[in-house]
């Protein structure tokens, strides 16, 4: 058996052949390597601006976002720990908060209501499914979003990709916050041990 | 956002951003720091979320590349963090974005920390920051930390959090108008029929003020804030734009 465990994405695998992966590239990229700073773009830069766009829809802004984050990649290669979780989660939580920022920041508190107001509960979900790069990798997650309840994927996704606090997702669902806080937390939880995330 | 169960809930919240909330935000990281087992799981949760944001890769234009490497040749690189105690869920959160700068960071106290930007501040300046931004840690922290909100018209928020066992309150406030040179805002500590100075406070340019830290009085059961006269008033000489309830024990 040589297959790699069914959790590892591809991204992670430093496997026997010649290519790094992305720890090592990036403590390269600590020490101020440009060429390895390269590979790391190959490696994240379309799943980086994918999320991005995902969240903040429009495309020009999504570029500026994704720059700022590969700046900041660059910029805080060296405090990135791998103890703390795998360089490519790392990444994705960069990006994430910097679109969630922006989506935030962007948008005045009124605008926002109306905004939870209008969402389209459904749309998360089917984008998610639709835009999954990886084959097996959509498979699995659209395997393991179809084992939550309807509340749980919705509080995720909504959270998610529509960039909504989870007082807006409350309100938009109708549901007490106390519940949503709940089902955001046990829907991850189930979501993680679907997919096998490495604790 | 009162027991420690209730803060935990958050955790689910926490690593999909959904926290929009500033202060609850850092009270629960306050709450991570001294709870591995919660660390341990939002780090899980993180993981996890930043799984449902690989699912959508999108390639994007060729000029982002030459824009990026163009940029990093002119950016600094950050020394690695020396590991201090309490920090153990850096990965967590490794902020520098927009969200830290609206409320905290433009008030420079407890953001500048979060930021390592203190490096540029002088040495005596940097130990007060660091005074005022462990002990608002520490209120926010507590565990009988509890928090009253209030808002009223004109865009004016204001949020005060009291912990009895910290003996001390925090009040933050936003939507802030600009004062002209000659007057200031005040802050008062209200019990019937008597008002107790409780410090200046000065927005910044969006209109947010630091933290601003108080001892309470006894029998004090509620916060004001007026405009006075530069320097201050011994007693309000204004009618409060904001008056809000001390959060009960």
């Amino acid at each position: 058996m040589r297959s790699e465990p069914e959790s590892r994405p591809d991204w992670d695998r430093s496997g026997g052949g010649r290519s790094p992966g992305l720890d090592e590239l990036l403590s390269r990229v600590a020490r101020g390597d440009r060429a390895a700073f390269e590979q790391v773009y190959e490696l994240v830069a379309a799943r980086v601006f994918g999320m991005v766009v995902r969240v903040l829809r429009d495309r020009a802004q999504s570029e500026e976002v994704a720059q700022e984050v590969l700046v900041e990649v660059w910029r805080n290669a060296a405090r990135y720990e791998p103890a703390r979780g795998s360089a490519m989660a790392w990444i994705m939580t960069i990006a994430h908060r910097r679109a969630i920022d922006r989506v935030r920041s962007a948008t005045a508190v009124t605008e926002r209501e109306d905004r939870v107001a209008r969402m389209d509960v459904h749309r998360p979900f089917d984008e998610v499914a639709e835009s999954v790069e990886n084959n097996l990798e959509r498979e699995r997650l659209r395997r393991c979003l179809s084992g939550l309840t309807e509340l749980q994927r919705e509080s995720v996704t909504i959270a998610y990709f529509g960039g909504y606090s989870y007082r807006e997702v409350a309100e938009l669902l109708k549901v007490p916050l106390g519940t949503v806080k709940a089902r955001m937390r046990d829907g991850l939880i189930r979501l993680r041990d679907c997919l096998g995330v490495e604790r | 956002m009162n027991g420690g169960q209730d803060v935990h809930m958050l955790a689910g919240a926490y690593a999909l951003d959904a926290i929009d909330d500033e202060l609850e935000r850092r009270r629960f990281e306050a709450h991570l720091d001294g709870c591995a087992d919660c660390a341990h799981e939002v780090r899980g949760l993180a993981e996890t979320a930043a799984r449902l944001g690989q699912a959508t890769a999108a390639t994007p234009p060729p000029e982002l590349k030459s824009r990026v490497m163009a940029e990093i040749g002119q950016v600094r690189q950050l020394p690695p963090v020396v590991e201090r105690p309490g920090s153990r869920h850096r990965f967590v959160r490794e902020r520098t974005g927009a969200r830290v700068a609206k409320v905290v960071a433009a008030a420079g106290v407890a953001a500048a920390v979060a930021l390592g930007a203190l490096a540029y501040q002088a040495r005596t300046e940097l130990d007060q920051m660091r005074t005022t931004a462990r002990q608002v840690e520490a209120v926010l922290a507590a565990p009988d930390a509890r928090r009253v909100n209030a808002a009223e018209g004109q865009g004016v928020a204001g949020t005060v959090v009291l912990s009895r066992s910290a003996g001390r309150m925090v009040f933050l406030a936003s939507g802030l108008a600009p004062l002209p040179e000659d007057k200031t805002y005040q802050l008062w500590q209200l019990s019937p029929g008597q008002a107790h100075p409780a410090g200046l406070l000065r927005p910044d340019d969006s209109g947010y003020t630091a933290p601003a830290l108080a001892v309470p009085v006894k029998g004090a059961t509620s916060v004001g804030l007026t405009v006075e006269p530069a320097g201050g008033s011994a007693a309000p000489t204004t009618t409060p734009l904001l008056v809000m309830d001390i959060p009960a024990a």
